[in-house]
């Protein structure tokens, strides 16, 4: 490809961008590197990329569920998964010190087993229990009666994925 | 999603041009029965020396940097090892026991990959079923294998300057394609045309795990000549300590590729100076899949099987596209068909690609041509060196500054290897991140500019100089960054950017054509 071409590549770049607004992603989206399926963006009303935080690095997943089991088969040490909530910019911080996981005292989970194409929605965290349920209410088609569980439970869950295929 | 791949369409300079000649007869003719009548027949009036069964043995051009690649005793060894696996492989193929490759075969391979073997071994004597019965595919596999060992010997040699391994690394392809006819064609192919004949994934399906051997090689054999090019001999080594441990760890062991590692995917620095070479590496690794999926395929009678391999070595040998350009397509079967990405002259039509995108394993969609950070264009032609790298899960992507490449990195699992151009093309700096992101480098006084703004000009406010004194001249010379003081390397190490503005997600014409999780019915969507 010639300069002239670059060029020309270059202007229509900026002019789209210009053009499409607000309609345009403004984040490199990676896929998740646990199901391979791609990370679902945050909308204006709702977040929706978990990510794990260790060290200096920040790495993006589908769903909680590929987070801690992605940080139980993949990390050794210390990490942080931010998990999105049912509150904009508030993500649940699930902490894993020396081993031993933790997150706010009201933290409850939905956990339904589904295929990965629907785990952002079968697999997520919430501050309270109402949360939780207006959630399941939302979303009966894939969740039906789900029951809120706990973080061990998500744990275990999670780690007993490792290893199977997706 | 529609709207997002027409601003990607229009964003990428173009409206996505019908998916790559010849899918749909690929995708017909992967669904065809397979039957012997199926089989293409041989082309008409094939070169004589495609019929020897003289020994003819070939060796390397003189050069006083030959066997130099033990400067890096470890990957020197690994190499050897690949040519061990390779021979045992081929032998149980054809002395009937192919049953036992999964296992028995596999751990033999298996424990000399562990254990690989200081000098490289002669494959004829580890195959010599395999040379007599297709001795003309062994010369050809030799003679490149032998432009490859050669190739590296000369990177890893420490009395060459770059410059002048520029010059011994043309002078070796003009060696390696003047003095037999055995040579590989340097045009970019179709891998939908090669990967798409009737008895294409024969191999990959019945033997998985040596199939995720061989192309574990490929990854190998592509990935470490980024690894080498235009790097000291410490730089070398600290760069083979990541390499090798992921090629140990991870790349030899998966099943799970969607297709073999291409060159330009895992050495894209080297793949656009010596197009040729890469596109001649990427054909002869093809050349190895088609030549498995034949001897794989039972469907195929004996007589058949030399026939078809007699083919595939002529579809790929310089001879049968003599006179024909990169960039130019010709005939309707694709054997012809010579396009290549856009920004990659090396990288030629995938499966599923246009030339503007292509999916990559691990990446998704992307462009050669831009950066995945920021979308923006990559630097091209003679400025093509000023783009970093960043080597991270198997792959190693062109970035347009520093900033993107220590970024992209930072979003990345695992280990990470980026190559920073400074102000000099022969002074890179070379930065190894560990897993939590912590960055070491070989050149600790090196500094950076970098005044972020938008992602338009990052390649102008973000750069790296080998010095102080480098940095201070930059500077002098540009009044729009008269203010800039020179950001240390630990420091830099530790910022982080943000979010691209100018970031446009690529989206291809198929989805995701490798997704596994798009085959599940409506039936089983959600489980209980």
């Amino acid at each position: 490809m010639n300069t002239t071409q670059s060029t020309w590549r270059f202007a229509i770049v900026v002019t789209v961008l210009l053009l499409a607004g607000t309609g345009i992603a403004t984040a490199h989206e990676a896929k998740c590197p646990y199901c391979e399926l791609e990370v679902v963006q945050d909308t204006p009303e709702q977040d929706n990329e978990t990510a794990i935080e260790y060290g200096k690095k920040r790495i993006e997943y589908r769903c909680v569920f590929c987070a801690l089991s992605d940080a139980e088969k993949s990390y050794t040490g210390d990490l942080t998964v931010l998990a999105p909530s049912e509150i904009k910019g508030k993500p649940v911080l699930i902490v894993r010190t020396g081993g031993a996981w933790s997150a706010p005292d009201s933290t409850v989970f939905v956990g339904k087993k589904v295929k990965h194409r629907h785990c952002q929605t079968g697999y997520r965290a919430f501050t309270t229990k109402a949360a939780f349920e207006r959630h399941v209410s939302e979303n009966k088609a894939i969740l039906k009666d789900a029951k809120p569980i706990t973080l061990d439970e998500m744990v275990k869950i999670a780690k007993a994925d490792i290893g199977k295929k997706k | 999603m529609k709207r997002v791949s027409l601003v990607c369409c229009l964003a990428l300079g173009a409206a996505f041009p019908p998916p790559c000649f010849g899918q749909a007869e690929m995708h017909s003719r992967m669904a065809a029965v397979a039957h012997p009548e199926s089989l293409p027949p041989l082309p008409n009036s094939l070169p004589n020396w495609l019929y020897g069964r003289k020994k003819n043995h070939i060796f390397y051009k003189r050069g006083p940097y030959n066997f130099d690649l033990y400067n890096i005793d470890r990957l020197a060894r690994d190499m050897n090892a690949v040519a061990v696996g390779h021979a045992m492989a081929y032998e149980a193929l054809v002395t009937g026991k192919a049953d036992s490759l999964e296992t028995q075969i596999f751990e033999r391979i298996h424990w000399v990959l562990e254990h690989p073997p200081r000098l490289m071994p002669d494959e004829a004597s580890i195959s010599p079923t395999f040379g007599r019965t297709y001795g003309v595919l062994e010369e050809v596999f030799d003679w490149t294998h032998i432009l490859h060992a050669q190739t590296m010997d000369v990177l890893a040699s420490t009395d060459l300057s770059d410059s002048e391994k520029d010059q011994e690394i043309e002078a070796l392809w003009r060696y390696y394609t003047e003095s037999v006819p055995y040579a590989i064609t340097p045009l970019p192919m179709s891998m939908v045309f090669l990967d798409g004949q009737p008895y294409s994934m024969a191999f990959r399906d019945k033997y998985p795990k040596v199939n995720g051997l061989f192309w574990g090689y490929h990854w190998l054999q592509g990935a470490v000549y980024d690894g080498l090019y235009v790097k000291s001999l410490r730089q070398q080594k600290m760069v083979y300590d990541v390499l090798g441990d992921r090629y140990h760890a991870t790349e030899l062991y998966r099943t799970d590729r969607p297709f073999m590692p291409m060159f330009a995917e895992v050495s894209p620095r080297f793949s656009l100076k010596f197009p040729h070479i890469a596109n001649a590496f990427d054909n002869l690794h093809m050349l190895h899949d088609m030549v498995n999926d034949i001897l794989a395929s039972d469907w195929i009678p004996t007589a058949e099987k030399e026939r078809q391999i007699l083919r595939a070595i002529w579809l790929v040998s310089a001879e049968a596209h003599r006179g024909e350009e990169p960039g130019q397509s010709r005939g309707d079967d694709g054997m012809h068909d010579h396009r290549h990405m856009l920004g990659m002259p090396a990288m030629g039509m995938m499966k599923f690609a246009t030339e503007e995108i292509m999916y990559m394993d691990k990446m998704g969609w992307m462009s050669m041509a831009d950066c995945h950070h920021c979308s923006m264009p990559l630097p091209e032609g003679a400025d093509a060196w000023k783009a970093p790298t960043v080597s991270a899960e198997g792959w190693t992507m062109r970035a347009r500054c520093p900033l993107c490449a220590r970024d992209m990195a930072a979003e990345t699992r695992g280990r990470a290897i980026f190559h920073i151009p400074t102000e000099d093309a022969f002074k890179p700096l070379v930065v190894i991140s560990d897993d939590q992101g912590n960055l070491t480098t070989d050149r600790p006084d090196a500094v950076f500019l970098e005044q972020e703004g938008g992602h338009e000009t990052c390649q102008k406010w973000s750069s790296a100089f080998s010095s102080r004194a480098a940095f201070d001249a930059h500077v002098a010379a540009r009044p729009e960054f008269k203010n800039a003081r020179p950001v240390p390397f630990q420091e830099w190490a530790d910022l982080r950017g943000k979010k691209p503005n100018t970031y446009v997600k690529p989206e291809g014409p198929e989805g995701n054509p490798y997704d596994k999780h798009d085959e599940d019915t409506d039936e089983d969507e959600v489980d209980e």
